[in-house]
């Protein structure tokens, strides 16, 4: 039986200045998925068909199963949903919003509630018309991990968040994976918040996915060599770089297919091999793809 | 309907609870003053009483549906198990509810009016019948264009087109022939033209109030 938590199969939607093509995806259970691009990447759109609150113009959108936007009431069910740019009812508390969720979802976890809103320092009393941004969004994750949702998806949650609220949300969603038979699709452009919980990357860029794999993959198959070549000498042309940077005699080369072979092809050239984080292989990544794409 | 609709719907009313509570109130004591005898103080209480049900209804409609799109808590709403099918059906039912209190007791009251008060000639009843069969139709007008409508613009112009309508109705009306002489009769005249403005009226709140369900309701992109 096909369990994937969320699927995309070629998914095509367009506006009148942007379009999102040919995306596939696949978040399977117990995955941390980080959806990583830059601003007007097609990031928010993905989430938004995901959700089922735009329809895909061509292609095909499952969530957990259920065929979107058609099935959608039936699929939220089981769904957690945060974005930066959602809001609570301003003139209802934070306790009001526990009541009425609690209400409609029967897994809802008082005593998991009870400690979230402990732990993020929240008061249920409060009314929502006076949170903060990072209250707001801490009272938005509380609301939707203490149902206990199979999925949570969340379109850039840490977005405007200080350095500890985000360390205390990102905290948040490794253990909600401690059961392995939940998902997280987690879209931002803060790739520290990504390479710290996720494992698996996709990266989009200007409505196209770029890349998409393991987080391990991604670092162990990025790299930049610094190399010293002799006076006179002519780099060769090697296989699988996608930068390459000249300063006199030194040269950067960046690789996305590092491996000892490539080493040895370079000899005693070389004076440094660099791991690179994901930022510098996202950016790397989006360069590269906007070269090759003649963009 | 379910459970998350349901709850959803009462949300509305305790949201717009001491608005409702406010404009019955601020109806009735103009209800009073209208009928406190001088023909000053009939026009000033018709007036507010009037107004206060016409602003009470752009309020709603506003709260409701424009400004919980605007304060972006309708993403909230649609993360919650239910289709834009399902928003679509709960706004209309939930806010028509929240108009029906505060419309159902200041029709009932203005017809008390007309009726208890003995300087107030019963032929009136026709006309304040169909006025406040008008509000509603019209209030119905300004809630499903706010269902409709993407930009604050163009519910400012329906909130406008919504006041302008009132007086043109009052006019309009007013001048059927044969029914403006009736409206000092001692008995209501439930004339032929008292008939047909109610059908219309009638027939107005239906199409009105399904054209979301037929069009806003089939969006396949809500946000």
């Amino acid at each position: 039986m096909d369990n994937k938590h969320i699927e995309m199969r070629g998914v095509r939607k367009s506006y009148r200045f942007f379009t999102l093509d040919d995306l596939s995806l696949d978040l399977e259970p117990g995955q941390i998925m980080g959806f990583v691009g830059p601003n007007g990447a097609g990031k928010s759109t993905t989430i938004r068909l995901a959700m089922g609150l735009i329809a895909a113009d061509a292609g095909e959108v499952r969530l957990l199963g259920h065929l979107l936007p058609e099935n959608q009431a039936i699929a939220k069910r089981d769904v957690g949903f945060v974005s930066d740019e959602m809001r609570l009812f301003a003139h209802a508390t934070v306790g009001w919003h526990m009541n009425f969720i609690a209400s409609i979802y029967p897994g809802w976890d008082a005593k998991y509630a009870a400690t979230l809103i402990k732990r993020f320092n929240l008061k249920p009393e409060q009314p929502v018309k006076g949170l903060s941004h990072g209250e707001h969004v801490k009272a938005l994750l509380m609301l939707s991990l203490a149902r206990r949702p199979r999925v949570l998806i969340l379109d850039e949650p840490t977005s405007g968040l200080d350095p500890v609220a985000r360390h205390e949300l990102l905290t948040e969603f490794m253990d909600v994976l401690r059961d392995d038979s939940r998902s997280i699709l987690f879209s931002s452009h803060n790739t520290v918040d990504v390479e710290r919980i996720s494992d698996r990357i996709v990266f989009i860029d200007r409505g196209r996915i770029v890349d998409s794999r393991d987080k391990e993959d991604f670092l162990e198959r990025w790299r930049r060599i610094q190399l010293q070549l002799a006076p006179g000498a002519i780099l060769p042309e090697l296989p699988n770089i996608v930068g390459r940077v000249v300063d006199g005699q030194f040269v950067t080369l960046t690789t996305n297919h590092f491996s000892n072979d490539l080493l040895a092809r370079l000899g005693p050239t070389v004076r440094e091999v660099h791991r690179m984080s994901l930022e510098e292989i996202f950016v790397a990544s989006v360069f590269h793809h906007r070269e090759v794409a003649g963009q | 309907m379910n459970k998350l609709t349901s709850k959803l719907i009462a949300r509305e009313f305790h949201q717009h609870r001491w608005l409702m509570a406010g404009t019955i109130a601020v109806g009735i004591v103009s209800l009073f003053v209208a009928g406190s005898g001088t023909p000053m103080l009939f026009n000033i209480g018709m007036l507010c009483w009037l107004t206060a049900i016409a602003a009470y209804g752009c309020v709603v409609a506003m709260l409701g549906i424009a400004t919980e799109r605007k304060e972006r808590a309708l993403l909230f709403v649609l993360s919650l198990p239910l289709s834009f099918g399902e928003y679509v059906r709960l706004k209309l039912f939930g806010l028509l509810l929240c108009f029906l209190v505060p419309w159902l007791t200041l029709t009932a009251g203005a017809l008390v009016l007309v009726l208890v008060k003995a300087d107030m000639p019963d032929g009136l009843m026709p006309f304040t019948i169909l006025l406040c069969g008008f509000l509603l139709a019209n209030f119905s007008f300004v809630l499903c264009s706010a269902l409709f409508a993407k930009s604050e613009g163009f519910i400012t112009l329906v909130i406008i087109v919504h006041n302008i309508a009132i007086s043109l109705f009052i006019f309009l009306v007013g001048a059927i022939p044969g029914f403006f002489d009736h409206l000092k009769d001692p008995a209501p005249t439930w004339g032929t033209a008292f008939w047909t403005v109610l059908a219309i009226e009638a027939a107005s709140l239906v199409v009105i109030c399904s054209l979301p369900y037929f069009v806003v309701a089939r969006r396949r992109d809500v946000i």
